[in-house]
């Protein structure tokens, strides 16, 4: 056989459309083009249903007094031309006419420039998740600012019932979408490779693909306020979905490509995980966030179609008048209520974990100590993933269950409460006679254990059914699921960005505002929602713009602190823009003397990760073991890394 | 380019090969745990409609699982759209043991059966589509119809797609590549590449065929 210098170096071109060919930029597939495809995608769908579809079909009329079709249709097609416009569908031509795909290309080139194309490189598309997450929760943050502006009074108003159901329904949507990537995107996307030893991502395509549909979800969701919105929250419920205004359209358009991108992005990490493991990273040594990815992507890849196919049947309700939801045609509201929280309790779930594998690997560092209980941990959070798949009924425990099912579901979801638990053993046990450094990610993964018992504890007592059906739609749930999503995900979210943005971007964020940053928070988030459950047991109904005036002396002390917990987001943002482009305080090190695999590279990592195949020698939580060996060879000797892998394949 | 012979060229060299190999290698595994994991996020995906089938038939709402003067789905655009799917996903694996063998040409020609074995049973699950004998809205039967057909034709047309590209692929690969180790790992490494593939695709195809038979059993037979 002949030798090659460079197997496959015929066909290594720059990966991408448009990478490394000498066009103007304004040629080059990017952002822009996209736009353009987008606009002139939306038309043509709009005026296919318009003038094509509607006045020679026979569904043009029934069900709705209004023609969606032509709006879902310009959503569809506007989807597809944004695609088009960055180049998605290049490679897809090139394989269609048998050209071979160029081969990945460690780095890409293009400066500032790559962040705004349709980019293979795990590391940049983990940067393009990163702002293009931040700008969901900004979004949805100033839509909670309008909420609680609203509730300052019960009599006054600023904004009438529908404008109010409008903001609400945007704000919950937006951040449960958000919510699903915040952590598996910017840091799932951006470490997998890294933590395991790889120098890429298994389906590189895939990954890209998976982030450029998120900003057409959002533009698609927010154009619903030019349609009145919808007024279901983001829960969908039928009928209502199917009775609502044109808004509700972009809700189930944007959530179900909210999805797909949940799902490719799910894909790509359990494939890569998986397969793409140095030598040496053995299941016994992945790091628990990838554990936490592991699960929470199965999790993504079997939930998440349920509720694709399920706003898919809600849009040809509202389009080509099927009746999957309407009682009296054949169809049933309950099919919807059932097919959503199929998908919508493990999606509870896909928004915890990440937070879990996020802080379990925090606390080891800055405990300097073994994390205790390696395998429970993993075992809970495989626990947690299963049995969430079992509890969905428990959402309709007031709305319509078969009462002789209600304690099976009952007791599933307290089941539940034992594989969390053991996360919590985890953390107490690692805890345990450590001598703690409290650093800013340290006090974030702390307060995340704290709010999350709040949120797990009254979790347990909504699963007791009657508690449940006394506090069924009041703030006292709302209170609940606030303390779990934003005091757990959230929270882990801004430890995991203090604790790796150093290694992201080569620049550390300023510690006195960070300290500030997190004391306000912490402070200013209790004091939103701690008064919420008293609220809520006092009677306040959610999604409501009316209350009792006995009750507006704490909705105004909770409105002050929501705007205080803005103004802690504002110092957030402050010393992200500050920090990253102005005081740029350089970080290339090791900054936490953390042994975890991706920490032994240089920050930001290089183009390729690894100069060579890492083999990895020992678990990186062996801290305060003089004898443990150094967590991988960066470095090893020719054959070591053939003769590794042949011992793995025999 | 490194001195060749000299021993930093020879390391180098033995590196890369060592590289490549390995992430070659991690390529071909990710074909294969990758389609056995999109069985699986199809299977819950058809399984919503698999849920909302039995779902509405159980309750049948207000009587109208099919509803007074129900007139059913034409039997055969039923059986023949059926038949052409199980047909094209039989032929390939039947000419797919042709490949292995060394007959790409063989292959070749089964795999364009496939095809148009495929094509056909979109277009005619279209024209199923647009001459109904009953309105979409008309029962609940009738919405789980024509919701799954619906999107049973994009899923369809995707796989057809991916089997015209390994058609197209499989022109710039020589029939001997498929029985011989070829002259370099370049063009090994492309063989290896499109029989992963080409593997991944039979297990989603068949998979998409027995799917095929399934729905066909719900709509057509109880």
């Amino acid at each position: 056989m002949a030798i090659e210098i460079q197997p496959g170096a015929d066909r290594m071109q720059p990966a991408g459309p448009g990478a490394g060919i000498a066009r103007p930029w304004w040629r080059r597939p990017a952002v822009h083009t996209g736009i353009v495809g987008a606009i002139a995608g939306y038309f043509a769908g709009f005026w296919i249903g318009k003038g094509v579809i509607t006045p020679n079909a026979a569904f043009s009329t029934g069900l709705s007094d209004v023609n969606n079709v032509p709006i879902v249709l310009g959503y569809v097609f506007g989807t597809i031309g944004w695609l088009a416009g960055l180049g998605v569908f290049n490679d897809l031509g090139r394989s269609m006419l048998g050209k071979p795909l160029p081969d990945y290309q460690y780095g890409q080139p293009g400066g500032v420039a790559k962040y705004f194309r349709y980019t293979l490189d795990h590391k940049v598309v983990g940067i393009q998740y990163l702002f293009g997450m931040i700008t969901y929760f900004l979004t949805g943050g100033l839509f909670a600012m309008a909420i609680r502006t609203e509730l300052l009074s019960p009599t006054y108003h600023a904004l009438s019932p529908s404008a109010y159901l409008m903001v609400m329904g945007q704000h919950s949507t937006m951040m449960m979408m958000m919510m699903s990537s915040v952590i598996l995107g910017p840091l799932g996307q951006y470490f997998c490779p890294l933590m395991i030893g790889s120098k890429r991502m298994a389906f590189p395509r895939i990954e890209a693909l998976g982030f450029w549909l998120t900003p057409a979800a959002y533009v698609i969701l927010l154009s619903g306020v030019l349609w009145g919105g919808f007024p279901t929250g983001w829960t969908g419920y039928e009928p209502l979905g199917t009775q609502s205004t044109p808004g509700m359209d972009s809700y189930y358009m944007a959530f179900g490509l909210m999805g797909i991108s949940m799902i490719l992005a799910g894909f790509n990490i359990i494939v890569t995980i998986i397969t793409h493991r140095a030598p040496g990273m053995r299941w016994s040594r992945l790091p628990m966030f990838m554990w936490s990815m592991f699960t929470v992507s199965f999790l993504q890849v079997l939930a998440v179609p349920v509720l694709v196919g399920a706003c898919y049947m809600a849009l040809l309700d509202r389009t080509f008048q099927t009746a999957f939801f309407t009682n009296t045609l054949g169809g049933s509201s309950y099919l919807w209520e059932n097919l959503f929280w199929f998908f919508g309790h493990p999606e509870v779930y896909i928004l915890a974990l990440p937070g879990f594998g996020v802080v379990t690997e925090i606390i080891t560092t800055f405990c300097r100590k073994p994390l205790f209980g390696y395998k429970v941990s993993a075992a809970g959070m495989f626990g947690v993933g299963i049995l969430s798949f079992f509890v969905w009924q428990h959402h309709l425990f007031d709305s319509g269950i078969n009462p002789d099912m209600r304690p099976l579901y009952m007791l599933t979801t307290e089941l539940i409460s034992i594989p969390t638990g053991f996360i919590f053993l985890v953390a107490m046990g690692t805890f345990w006679k450590a001598k703690i450094r409290f650093s800013i990610p340290m006090l974030f993964a702390l307060a995340f254990y704290f709010n999350f018992l709040i949120g797990g504890v009254s979790g347990v007592f909504l699963s007791d059914v009657p508690a449940d059906v006394t506090e069924h739609g009041s703030f006292f749930v709302m209170a609940h699921f606030h303390y779990t999503i934003m005091g757990g995900l959230i929270f882990a979210f801004m430890a995991g960005l203090y604790y790796w943005l150093p290694k992201m971007m080569g620049i550390r964020l300023n510690e006195k505002l960070g300290y500030l940053h997190f004391w306000t928070m912490f402070i200013f988030f209790n004091s939103t929602f701690l008064p919420l459950f008293a609220g809520g047991l006092m009677g306040m109904p959610r999604r409501v713009f009316e209350y009792s005036r006995a009750l507006q002396p704490l909705n105004d002390w909770v409105s002050i602190s929501a705007f205080l917990l803005g103004g802690s987001m504002l110092i957030f943002l402050i010393n992200v823009i500050m920090s990253t482009l102005f005081w740029r305080e350089r970080e290339t090190g090791n900054p936490w003397q953390s042994r975890a695999l991706e920490w032994q590279l240089p920050s930001p990592p290089p183009p390729q990760n690894f100069e060579r195949i890492p083999v990895v020698l020992s678990s990186g939580y062996e801290y305060g073991d003089p004898e443990a060996p150094p967590v991988a060879d960066l470095n090893p000797p020719v054959g070591v890394v053939s003769e590794a892998y042949a011992r793995v394949e025999a | 380019m490194a001195e060749p012979g000299s021993p930093p060229a020879a390391e180098r060299l033995s590196r890369e090969m060592e590289e490549a190999g390995f992430y070659h290698e991690a390529g071909l595994n990710a074909n294969w745990s990758g389609s056995r994991l999109a069985i699986g996020g199809l299977a819950f995906l058809y399984g919503a409609f698999v849920f909302s089938y039995f779902y509405l038939r159980s309750i049948d709402s207000n009587g109208r699982w099919h509803g007074s003067g129900f007139h059913p789905p034409s039997a055969g655009y039923g059986v023949l759209i059926m038949l052409l799917v199980l047909l094209s996903a039989g032929v390939q694996y039947a000419v797919l043991q042709r490949i292995k063998a060394g007959h790409k040409v063989d292959w070749q020609i089964g795999g364009a059966v496939a095809l148009l074995f495929g094509l056909a049973a979109v277009g005619l699950q279209i024209v199923e589509l647009i001459y109904l004998p009953f309105f979409p809205a008309s029962s609940g039967f009738s919405s789980v119809f024509v919701g799954f057909y619906a999107i049973f034709i994009a899923i369809l047309l995707a796989m057809m797609i991916w089997l015209e590209s390994l058609l197209a692929r499989s022109r710039f690969i020589p029939g001997i590549a498929f029985v011989e180790q070829p002259p370099t790992y370049a063009e090994a490494f492309t063989v290896q590449r499109f029989q992963a593939n080409l593997s991944s695709f039979t297990a989603l195809w068949n998979f998409t065929a027995v799917m095929a038979v399934l729905f066909w059993v719900l709509f057509y037979v109880i």
